[in-house]
């Protein structure tokens, strides 16, 4: 089948939401306003919401009922659009025409309150050609640019059934994704990491055929860990945001895109150069009204013919005494000992050297706070080893799926 | 929380050589260089102490221009936190 047999092409695939198995088209009808924020409970308001909208083409945002809040909501009536919250309908306080097709989403609003980026359908649906049969699991919160990804690839392409998750099944996902078929799954590192730390031999008995991960800066260890656990998947990695769209995916297990990649120009795809170590993306996917050449705010670096995303450049660069530490540096480190599940790495101020660098750590096996320091004064060098290191008894994790943002 | 004796600071300081892979002297006019105890070290040995007595030690970097020994950090601690 291809992409081009229709916007909804994928009618007829299966999906599976807490209270609901069944097709896209079988879902029970939501009436919505022509311009709409839909507040959502679950994945099954959700579902319901995309599909009214795509059978209508009406105007929609979704977005979870806990993300948006009186401000947020009262910005949203008065760029347009009726606020849709089960029964409850507030009308906008902007008058306007309905821009039939448009998909709203709202970005992550990790730097101030979320802002809305306009995309389409048709934007929003970055995989074209045929598509090999498969079961997604989708983990991601409602109305997120990764949420969309998965939902367009199966409203497009039949053959792409969703099993979808809510935030309170984190813990026991595995078994009903055995239970239900899943053959592929999209996750954060976050996501990843928690499944492994928890039940491992769950995840492991799981016939994935593809594993996906996106949304935070995605290191060598986990990848190792996935493909190793999972060695007939494709295990790939996606840079996306809801400005920039799915700009980068890699799928040859290695954490990093191929140099090569920098200032290359083709037909449909993004663009990507660094400028003072940051990355830039030209992206055919882009939102509307984003710049054509976007500056990502999220920090690069070179070795050995790889280009590594490795974070946040606003909160990247911990000053030890003069000496810049790289937290994602420090992270990837300690992620990288046999026995740590995860960690987190940030500054924390203090007297004479201005900050020193501190650690949270989750552990899967043994390993003391002497041993870590000597794992990462071997590697890293002295102000960058973290002075203090935290254990905790379980990786946080927020809706997000991410757990420094 | 009460302020740390001089004894607990000691132990704290010898943690902090500890996992750099030395050892703190009995002595405690031992020089800090010698012993290789360095101003990060003494940032971390701050925020131990911090977190012990749950607040913040304020001070800069010239009052510590005359600390050279083992002897001299811990009495600076401790006036510190009677400050």
């Amino acid at each position: 089948m291809s992409a081009g047999a229709g916007r909804l092409a994928g009618a007829a695939n299966r999906i599976i939401t807490r209270g609901f198995d069944g097709r896209w088209d079988e879902l029970e009808s939501m009436p919505l306003p022509d311009a709409a924020a839909v507040l959502v409970r679950d994945n099954h308001d959700a579902a319901r919401a995309v599909w009214a909208a795509a059978t209508a083409d009406s105007e929609v945002l979704v977005a979870s009922r806990t993300r948006v809040t009186p401000d947020l909501a009262d910005d949203l009536r008065g760029a347009g659009l009726a606020i849709v919250d089960g029964d409850d309908v507030a009308t906008p306080t902007t008058e306007r025409d309905a821009t039939p097709g448009r998909v709203w989403l709202l970005t992550s609003g990790s730097t101030g309150r979320p802002k809305q980026v306009a995309h389409t359908l048709e934007s929003l649906t970055t995989v074209a050609g045929d598509q090999p049969r498969r079961t997604w699991l989708c983990p991601y919160a409602h109305g997120a640019y990764a949420w969309w990804q998965v939902v367009t690839l199966s409203i497009a392409h039949p053959g792409q059934d969703v099993l979808f998750i809510e935030p309170d099944e984190l813990d026991t996902w595995p078994a009903r994704a055995l239970e239900v078929g899943v053959t592929a799954a999209s996750g954060t590192p976050t996501f990843w990491r928690q499944a492994l730390y928890r039940d491992p031999e769950s995840v492991a008995a799981l016939p994935l055929e593809q594993v996906t991960l996106g949304g935070e800066p995605v290191d060598q260890a986990i990848l190792t860990r996935l493909t190793e656990m999972f060695p007939k998947a494709r295990v790939s990695w996606i840079y996306a945001s809801s400005e920039a769209g799915a700009t980068i995916a890699v799928h040859d297990g290695r954490a990093g895109f191929p140099e090569q990649w920098l200032g290359r120009e083709m037909e449909g795809r993004a663009t990507l150069t660094i400028d003072d170590g940051e990355l830039l993306i030209a992206s055919p996917k882009r939102g509307e009204g984003i710049d054509q050449v976007l500056r990502t705010g999220d920090r690069v670096e070179v070795a050995d013919g790889r280009v590594l995303i490795t974070g946040r450049i606003a909160s990247d660069e911990i000053n030890v005494g003069g000496a810049k530490a790289s937290a994602s540096a420090v992270r990837d480190v300690l992620q990288a000992h046999p026995a740590v599940a995860w960690a987190s790495v940030r500054g924390r101020k203090a007297p004479i050297v201005g900050s020193i660098v501190t650690a949270e750590v989750v552990l899967s096996g043994e390993a003391t706070d002497a041993e870590l320091t000597a794992w990462c004064a071997a590697r890293l060098p002295d102000y960058s080893v973290p002075r203090r290191v935290r254990f905790l008894d379980q990786i946080p994790i927020k809706e997000t799926l991410k757990s420094d943002v | 929380m009460s302020a740390l004796s001089r004894d607990a600071i000691r132990t704290m300081m010898a943690e902090v050589l500890q996992a750099q892979g030395k050892s703190m002297p009995a002595d405690d006019s031992a020089n800090l260089e010698e012993i290789g105890f360095r101003s990060l070290d003494f940032s971390e040995l701050a925020l131990r102490v911090e977190d012990e007595i749950g607040d913040e030690l304020n001070f800069d970097a010239p009052e510590l221009r005359q600390i050279a020994t083992i002897s001299d950090v811990l009495d600076f601690l401790e006036q510190l936190q009677a400050a």
